[in-house]
């Protein structure tokens, strides 16, 4: 146990905290336009957003090593007009979990609005209400189940992140070396108590939330 | 509303619909008078819904034109269409279209202009649901749900209300009175109504004019009277006074949420307070009262 320590746990839970925050203002939006909106090319967008769910991460990483690379365009301009460095940074471990994590937002909210009588909208237009407005007012407060099942697995989800952390974080300690890192690390050097210990944490909270979840939603159910 | 005063509604539409029989083209062109209550009806799937939905601007049709009192709705010709939003529209849809996650009462606000408007504590107590002002609409029974969506139509201040079928997953007694109810509302509020139905004998006796629509095209029935079959409607009550006089008998009945007096003959029969009776009106028996 000597080489355990509590900074790639904290870590980890920083990165999903600020990966799920983001999320919750990037997927819900796009969730709501791929609920109603009639564009023709919905299926390449939703095609898009969903690789991840199929994609090796190492697949993922490795294009996001490409584009994160300094000497890269996208890493050159991201360097010289906002002075950020994605590659082997938490930063860059933050807008990788945002793709990465994606579809577990989008997808529940998604459905969860798709599934909402078209009336709820259509009775709040009727009642003089913005898009803007019943969307915020009408629709989300009716899919709060969906919305926490998107918040959690997306939360979970990036704690769950190995590969594409590993490709284009490294293991630097206290930026990117997160807990599933450490432990694949621990195991390297044959720490198993470390390993153990930071892989009983993961499991035990990791399943403590979606517990909780699953608990809380069962009784929303019927609201 | 027999005399023909300015047309309130004027709606002239054409779209291809899908009907049972094939596709056929939704074709209209009718006026409705201002403040008066016109029962839509014919076979499911005639576009009846649709005719609401174009009127409330949910749906567009392929060509048209609405013209409500001096302002323009919907003018296809010149490319013009005014939002929902900005239509003075109050719907009653089908499954009441609730919002789950609002009270009764929040329900009703939300249509309001805003929070403190008193006239959200006058509907309410206008349908007798101020004891349930704080429940949610998942508790309610469907009578009562409706009664809400209708209230939150009114609450908007529409100029037109438009109602496709609320009553219709009821039982027959609840449906009789939220008819009356809506008559009352609609009176109330001097709106333009459009009640679709499937029970047309069941709004003649509400309805200042049915039409119909079939196969795309509106015909219309006329005024109930005209139409020719006046049916006595029942009306439970209940007795709330009872004063004998010489001759006469008179019997204050509270009806729904109406107070009624009614002059009887004295002697033929013992009348109780809480005694529930049924009134049977015939629409013969009432008079307009002249505007």
């Amino acid at each position: 146990m000597t080489d355990f320590d509590w900074q790639p746990l904290l870590l980890t839970f920083r990165l999903a905290t600020t990966t799920t925050l983001l999320l919750l203002l990037v997927g819900i939006p796009l969730a709501g336009w791929l609920a109603f909106t009639r564009f023709r090319f919905k299926p390449v967008v939703e095609a898009v957003i969903s690789l991840p769910l199929v994609l090796p991460p190492s697949v993922l990483g490795f294009y996001f090593l490409l584009a994160f690379n300094p000497t890269g365009f996208l890493g050159e301009k991201l360097l010289s007009w906002f002075d950020l460095r994605l590659l082997f940074t938490f930063e860059g471990l933050v807008v990788a979990s945002i793709f990465y994590s994606l579809p577990f937002m989008v997808h529940p909210v998604q459905a969860g609005l798709e599934n909402l009588p078209v009336s709820l909208r259509e009775a709040s237009y009727t009642l003089g209400k913005s898009r803007r407005e019943t969307f915020f007012r009408v629709l989300l407060p009716n899919i709060k189940p969906s919305l926490l099942t998107g918040l959690v697995l997306s939360f979970a989800h990036t704690i769950g992140e190995f590969g594409l952390v590993l490709m284009i974080g490294g293991n630097l300690p206290g930026q990117t070396r997160v807990a599933s890192v450490a432990i694949y690390d621990e195991v390297e050097l044959l720490h198993y108590g470390a390993a153990n210990a930071y892989a009983l944490l993961l499991l035990v909270i990791s399943f403590g939330i979606l517990l909780t979840v699953y608990a809380i939603n069962k009784r929303w159910v019927i609201f | 509303m027999g005399d023909i005063l300015m047309p309130m509604i004027h709606l002239q539409a054409r779209m291809n619909l899908l009907f049972a029989s094939g596709p056929a083209p939704l074709d209209v062109d009718f006026k409705l008078a201002a403040g008066s209550l016109t029962g839509l009806c014919g076979p499911s799937g005639s576009g009846k819904t649709t005719l609401l939905r174009i009127l409330a601007g949910l749906t567009m049709p392929e060509s048209g034109l609405i013209r409500v009192g001096d302002r323009i709705w919907l003018d296809t010709a010149q490319r013009m269409q005014l939002p929902t939003q900005q239509r003075k529209v109050g719907m009653v849809f089908q499954d009441a279209a609730l919002f789950p996650n609002m009270t009764v009462r929040q329900n009703v606000e939300f249509a309001a202009e805003n929070r403190r408007d008193s006239l959200v504590d006058e509907l309410l107590s206008l349908v007798n649901l101020v004891n349930l002002a704080d429940r949610k609409p998942a508790t309610l029974s469907g009578g009562q749900r409706q009664r809400v969506a209708l209230i939150r139509a009114l609450a908007r201040r529409p100029d037109v209300l438009l109602l496709d079928e609320p009553f219709s997953a009821l039982d027959y007694e609840t449906r009789q009175q939220l008819l009356n109810e809506l008559v009352r509302l609609h009176r109330q509020f001097g709106t333009t109504t459009v009640l679709v139905s499937h029970h047309q004998d069941e709004i003649q006796r509400v309805a200042d004019r049915i039409l119909e629509l079939n196969q795309g095209k509106v015909t219309d029935i006329g005024s109930p009277s005209v139409a020719g079959k006046i049916t006595p409607v029942p009306i439970m009550g209940t007795i709330q006074e009872v004063q004998v006089e010489e001759t006469t008998t008179q019997l204050r009945i509270r009806l729904t949420d109406n107070l009624v007096v009614l002059n009887v003959p004295s002697g033929a029969q013992e009348w109780q307070i809480g005694e529930t009776i049924v009134v049977s009106l015939g629409t013969e028996t009432l008079t307009r009262k002249a505007n």
